[in-house]
């Protein structure tokens, strides 16, 4: 029975691992994704700036009254648009953090079930090629963690970038590599390579 | 509109006269469009160059004439060379300056349709429409306000090329190269009017 449990929790933690590892490619790939999108309200920022700054009828454009209205729409349409591409790869990091979170909560449910049937000993062994559940299960949670906490700063950044402060967009690609974390990162791709041998084996 | 509404991707065989003009009319309007933006890339371009030298200029000798390091270690434009970007602009906005000057003609050549359409159907113009619902009149009215738009922004161009090389200010030099790539007196209603010409000659097809 304990036997039965553990195949049971071991084929969970394997396709949370599976989960994870695709998680964290896709992750990476929608955050780099994101960088141009920084660049572009920078420059747009920029540009409102030096439109802000200019009077325009002190200059060669005054025979073209209504330019600074015109332009100032665009480079806000402009604006807009980038923002929503943001707002799309959010939505993506959402949808990652959530299908992780969903696979982490079902394994620590199912070992929360199967506590009678799994003693101390059996949760806490480990071999050259198989971590014990109890790691495994620790470092799904911690990795889980650092998505969701990731997810939360993001949005949160991205909301504020959304008010439209000039200068506050000014420094977005900063603000927004400021939230990387490499060394929670790298404990992912410690964790992915730690369970390697468990996650090919059947 | 009166009557059946026909299905929008009814294909229209409008082989000869009045419809064949207007379906040509609408291919040429599209392409000249589509030849105007590529230009507007390019002028982009240039103009940021000219910017961009007249920035790192102030380091450097106006005295020479080639190509040179800037404090910043930019790559500094000299005088000749700066010439050549200004020249290379002009080229870019006499050319689209004869992108206009085939709109009106393609203007002209609609509104003669529409004098066309009165002689032969009267004022309220043909009763059955050669493609979906539009008459002659129309499209005059879509494609003016194309021509007007364009008008208006080659003026722009003219000014941002005359000037874009004379300004010491950076806020000023950034404003000219965002009205140079941003088109603010190009409407987005425009484009809009563009695609409804070609959606109504059958060029263009909703999804579905």
């Amino acid at each position: 029975m304990s036997k039965s449990a553990l195949l049971t929790i071991h084929q969970a933690l394997r396709r949370s691992f599976h989960s994870l590892e695709n998680n964290q490619k896709l992750w990476k790939s929608v955050l780099a994704e994101c960088i141009p999108l920084m660049a572009s309200l920078e420059n747009l920022a920029e540009q409102s700036r030096a439109l802000s700054n200019v009077q325009i009828s002190n200059t060669p454009l005054k025979d073209f009254p209504e330019v600074e209205e015109l332009l100032r729409f665009k480079l806000s349409q402009a604006m807009d648009t980038v923002l929503c591409k943001l707002h799309e790869n959010m939505a993506s990091l959402q949808s990652l953090r959530d299908s992780l979170t969903n696979q982490v909560s079902t394994v620590v449910q199912l070992y929360e079930q199967n506590t009678d049937t799994l003693d101390l000993v059996t949760v806490t062994e480990r071999s050259a090629t198989i971590p014990s559940v109890v790691d495994m299960l620790e470092w799904l949670q911690d990795a889980e963690r650092h998505y969701r906490q990731q997810f939360v700063r993001r949005k949160t950044l991205l909301h504020a970038l959304s008010s439209g402060n000039l200068n506050f967009l000014a420094t977005a690609t900063k603000k927004w590599k400021e939230l990387d974390t490499p060394g929670a990162e790298d404990q992912i791709t410690d964790t992915l390579c730690k369970v390697s041998f468990f996650v090919e084996s059947s | 509109m009166e009557g059946d509404v026909t299905n929008v991707n009814r294909k229209c065989s409008a082989v000869t006269g009045s419809g064949r003009k207007l379906k040509d009319n609408a291919a040429d309007w599209h392409n000249l469009m589509l030849r105007w933006e590529k230009l507007n890339d390019e002028g982009f371009t240039i103009a940021s160059n000219i910017v961009n030298a007249r920035r790192s200029s102030a380091s450097v000798s106006p005295l020479c004439s080639g190509e040179a390091e800037g404090s910043s270690g930019d790559l500094v434009l000299g005088n000749s060379a700066l010439r050549e970007e200004c020249e290379k602009l002009e080229d870019v906005v006499n050319k689209m300056a004869a992108i206009v000057a085939k709109m009106e003609r393609l203007m002209a050549s609609q509104r003669g349709l529409v004098d066309l359409e009165e002689f032969q159907f009267g004022p309220q113009g043909r009763k059955v429409p050669l493609f979906h619902g539009w008459n002659a009149k129309d499209f005059v009215s879509s494609c003016g306000l194309l021509l007007r738009s364009f008008t208006s922004e080659l003026r722009l161009k003219r000014v941002l090329l005359r000037e874009v090389a004379h300004c010491a200010d950076r806020d000023l030099s950034l404003v000219y190269l965002s009205c140079w790539l941003h088109q603010p007196l190009v409407p987005a209603r425009a484009r809009l009017a563009l695609e409804a010409v070609l959606l109504e000659t059958g060029q263009r097809h909703l999804p579905g």
